[in-house]
């Protein structure tokens, strides 16, 4: 046993040698999920990038992100092969005067995504709006009204059981009832509540866990100064769980955006003509069907035959998606932040 | 030993605040008070003491009817009066009795508003929103609570950032805000350093003045400073109330004595 | 099953108990060295008087950092004022048994006057009287010590009757005077002893009743 310098030198033992190698496995594998991770962005993004970016000013492809979705056509000119949309070939032959080009032609090959995400982006805004109203009062009602018997619990079960229905059941429900029975077609509302209903079982959750979370002394405090239940939690209790609740409803958004069964017979269609604002009445706005940026990489990705064109898009298409749910998780964020610092405890 | 209701002594003070009468009060099946009566005096501070478990916060929230908070809780036989009025009666609305039977907790909760917003909370909830009449109650409460001069500068700051004492004195300014008969404490100096508490307890003894006051202790010293009169409670039953300088210096059952000279368990 | 402090308390209660023997056994050597004229045990009697002043000295010390330290209640803090007061009566018992032994050691010198036999009657009453007010404090019978209070007066009455015969003495003879003044001060000095006596007795009452009753015997 040779002799310590001092009293606290380390000491090479068997189980502390153990201790830093299962830090060091641990670390490894959280990398290896990052390296993952980096995987598929960088795929998509580098794939993407050719469709989305482009080489000059305004480094983005603006057609992408204005036009509608359209025919590619590609034909040989003059020893060049040359790449137009629907209407630029139109006009191109009009403008060379040639009636009959060989050419090949690539459905949803060319133009853009617009029409998709707005679609998305409404979709989304919609039923998360819906969800989170339904959701939100079933929490405050579960966390805070009612009293624990057995149908709270039954209640609880049937939300955990909620949250397991595959998104293709949430779809056919929502046909059969949103779409059949209500006869709202496919439209902007019988997607939204399809959608709303799938997403609710993590609003109520994470609702819970916010109204959990603050802290029962506000509670006493403010009931004990002469308030009633709904002025407590008004006043004292759901301002605080709200950052909460936006922050973990962040999830939600994201499988909303991306799901697509149970938008696929509820609320998508492949293509349409006019923008979902150009409508005859305010009414009909919300009984319209949409398009929508995950039914969109499916009907390039599996309804038409595979090139590097359609690869082009489909990739182009993810990536807008992923651009998109990254800025909405960022503004979540921000907003989380600055409603932290004005509700702070 | 008889257990034989205890009364408070002949010479009690005429007007009683609250006024218990052979008190039963459940947990479920589990009974917290047993047969418990006693007067509580107005304009004076009383002290509830007693090892863990004996009552002694269940009845404080009776009080207030705090315990309907909890499922389980129920009133068995008897009665708590509170100005001759039973507050456990079919007419009376809790939410009303509060506003009349204030309370400060054992961990000061000041809400995650700003000063001035903690202390006119009671009053807003009741809808009083003129802007002068509640300037003119913040400082008059801020005051009583003996907490203007430190924070009279700095209303609109969060509650959050006083320190420990100025948290529970806030508190106190916000119970009286809403300008209650009575305020029930529970072991309102247990989390704080002994600066804070003793201000805590000069304050105590200027709110009795325009309040009663009705205290959970642990800290027998505080009850012995602080109390005009003090209860002594076990396992759910009163067992001796009395003046304070008779329970601390001679008092008539040996359980009290025991206690109060640390030779309980 | 005890707490740590009770060990404090019985300290206190032992130092006294301590006291209070060392106490009883001054007077009785003082009235002795009266009774058999042995200057011997006068000298032991002067002896034991500062080891009794330092034990009030101890006691009241320990007191005051007993109720620093634990801030007493009820029984308790009654123990801490009478510990105090009952070793002050205590020293000034002793202090008349000093008194009583250098008189004797007077006494001494000169013949022996008429064998004044009430003199030591009073001294085996007040003897008495202590002990049984150390037996009240020590096994907490305050009864006992309301009986001890009235036979105060007894004593008192027995030194006024001393008094009386002696001043008769000294007035028959002038020779009589020195030796009766050296008498009746030894007299005194056994009345004052159980004066002392009086209170510690009436200190154990208030300890264990909770109820004072001193100077009620004057009301």
């Amino acid at each position: 046993m040779h002799t310590l310098a001092h009293p606290f030198q380390h000491q090479r033992t068997t189980n502390r040698i153990f201790e830093s190698t299962v830090g060091g496995a641990i670390r490894l594998v959280t990398y290896l999920v990052l390296l993952a991770s980096a995987c598929i962005f960088l795929t998509i993004g580098i794939k993407g990038a050719q469709a989305v970016l482009a080489p000059k000013w305004p480094f983005v492809n603006v057609a992408f992100f204005t036009e509608k979705p359209s025919t590619l056509y590609v034909f040989d000119w003059h020893g060049q092969k040359l790449e137009m949309s629907d209407e630029q070939f139109r006009d191109f032959k009009a403008k060379n005067k040639a009636e009959d080009i060989p050419v090949e032609t690539y459905a949803h090959s060319a133009g853009g995504i617009l029409p998709c995400i707005v679609g998305t982006v409404l979709l989304v805004l919609g039923s998360m709006t819906i969800a989170l109203f339904f959701g939100v009062c079933s929490a405050i009602y579960l966390s805070e009204y009612s009293r624990d018997w057995w149908l709270l619990r039954l209640i609880r079960l049937s939300i955990m059981n909620l949250a397991g229905v595959p998104s293709i059941v949430f779809g056919l429900f929502g046909f059969a009832l949103f779409v059949g029975y209500f006869k709202w077609n496919i439209s902007l509302m019988s997607g939204w509540f399809t959608l709303a209903l799938m997403v609710l079982p993590v609003v109520i959750t994470s609702a819970e866990e916010a109204l959990k979370a603050v802290p029962q002394g506000f509670r006493e405090g403010s009931l004990a100064l002469g308030a009633t239940k709904w002025q407590t939690i008004r006043t004292n209790v759901l301002p605080y769980a709200i950052p909460g609740i936006l922050t973990s409803s962040i999830l939600g958004v994201a499988r909303v955006a991306g799901e697509t069964a149970p938008i696929l017979f509820t609320a998508a269609y492949v293509v349409l003509d006019k923008y979902p604002w150009q409508v005859a009445k305010w009414t009909d706005f919300f009984f319209q069907p949409v398009q929508a940026l995950p039914y969109h990489i499916y009907v390039v990705s599996s309804k038409i035959p595979q090139n590097a064109y359609t690869e082009r898009m489909q990739y182009g298409t993810a990536f807008v998606f992923l651009a998109l749910v990254i800025m909405i998780s960022l503004g979540s964020v921000l907003l989380r932040i600055r409603l932290r610092n004005k509700l702070k405890w | 030993m008889d257990e034989t209701p205890k009364t408070a002594p002949p010479n009690a003070v005429a007007h009683a605040a609250i006024e218990v009468d052979h008190l039963d009060f459940f947990y479920g099946s589990l009974q917290a008070l047993h047969d418990v009566n006693l007067r509580i005096p107005a304009h004076k501070v009383t002290a509830l003491i007693g090892p863990s478990g004996c009552g002694k916060t269940t009845l404080l929230r009776c009080f207030n009817r705090m315990n309907d908070l909890v499922s389980i809780a129920r009133i068995g036989r008897g009665q708590v009066r509170i100005h001759g009025t039973d507050i456990y009666g079919s007419k009376v609305d809790p939410i009303e009795l509060r506003k009349r039977v204030g309370m400060v907790f054992q961990k000061s909760n000041p809400f995650p508003k700003s000063i001035y917003e903690n202390v006119i909370y009671g009053l807003r909830i009741q809808g009083r929103i003129n802007r002068s009449e509640l300037d003119e109650i913040v400082e008059r409460s801020l005051r009583q609570a003996a907490l203007w001069d430190e924070v009279k500068d700095r209303l609109h700051e969060s509650g959050l950032e006083l320190s420990g004492g100025q948290q529970q004195r806030l508190c106190i300014a916000r119970a009286i805000a809403v300008e209650p008969e009575i305020i029930l404490m529970d072991e309102p100096c247990s989390a704080l350093d002994p600066i804070a508490t003793s201000k805590v307890e000069e304050l105590i003894f200027e709110l009795k003045k325009l309040y009663t006051i009705v205290i959970v202790t642990h800290n027998m010293q505080q009850a012995g400073r602080c109390s005009d009169l003090t209860a002594f409670f076990y396992l759910g039953r009163l067992v001796e109330m009395d003046r304070t300088e008779k329970i601390f210096t001679n008092p008539a059952e040996k359980q009290t004595e025991d206690y109060i000279t640390g030779r309980f368990g | 099953m005890s707490h740590p402090f009770e060990a404090q308390l019985a300290h206190i209660r032992e130092t006294l108990l301590l006291m209070s023997t060392l106490t009883d056994r001054s007077l009785s050597l003082a009235v002795r060295a009266v009774a058999e004229r042995d200057d011997k045990l006068a000298d032991l009697v002067e002896a034991s008087d500062s080891e009794i002043d330092q034990l009030e000295v101890t006691v009241d010390d320990l007191v005051v950092t007993y109720m620093a330290t634990h801030g007493p209640m009820a029984r308790d803090s009654r123990l801490m004022l009478i510990a105090s007061k009952i070793s002050s009566n205590l020293e000034r018992v002793a202090d008349q048994a000093t008194t009583i032994a250098r008189r004797a050691r007077a006494l001494n010198k000169e013949p022996q006057l008429v064998a004044v036999t009430d003199i030591p009657v009073m001294a085996a009453m007040t003897q008495e009287l202590l002990r049984e007010a150390i037996t009240s404090f020590v096994e907490g019978r305050f009864e006992l010590a309301q009986v001890l209070i009235p036979k105060d007066k007894e004593i008192d009455e027995l030194n006024r009757r001393i008094a009386a015969k002696l001043v008769a003495l000294m007035m028959e003879n002038p020779a009589n005077v020195l030796r009766g003044v050296h008498l009746m001060t030894i007299a005194k000095a056994i009345e004052r002893a159980a004066d002392h006596v009086q209170n510690i007795a009436e200190e154990v009452f208030y300890l264990y009743s909770g109820q004072d009753i001193r100077h009620e015997q004057n009301a």
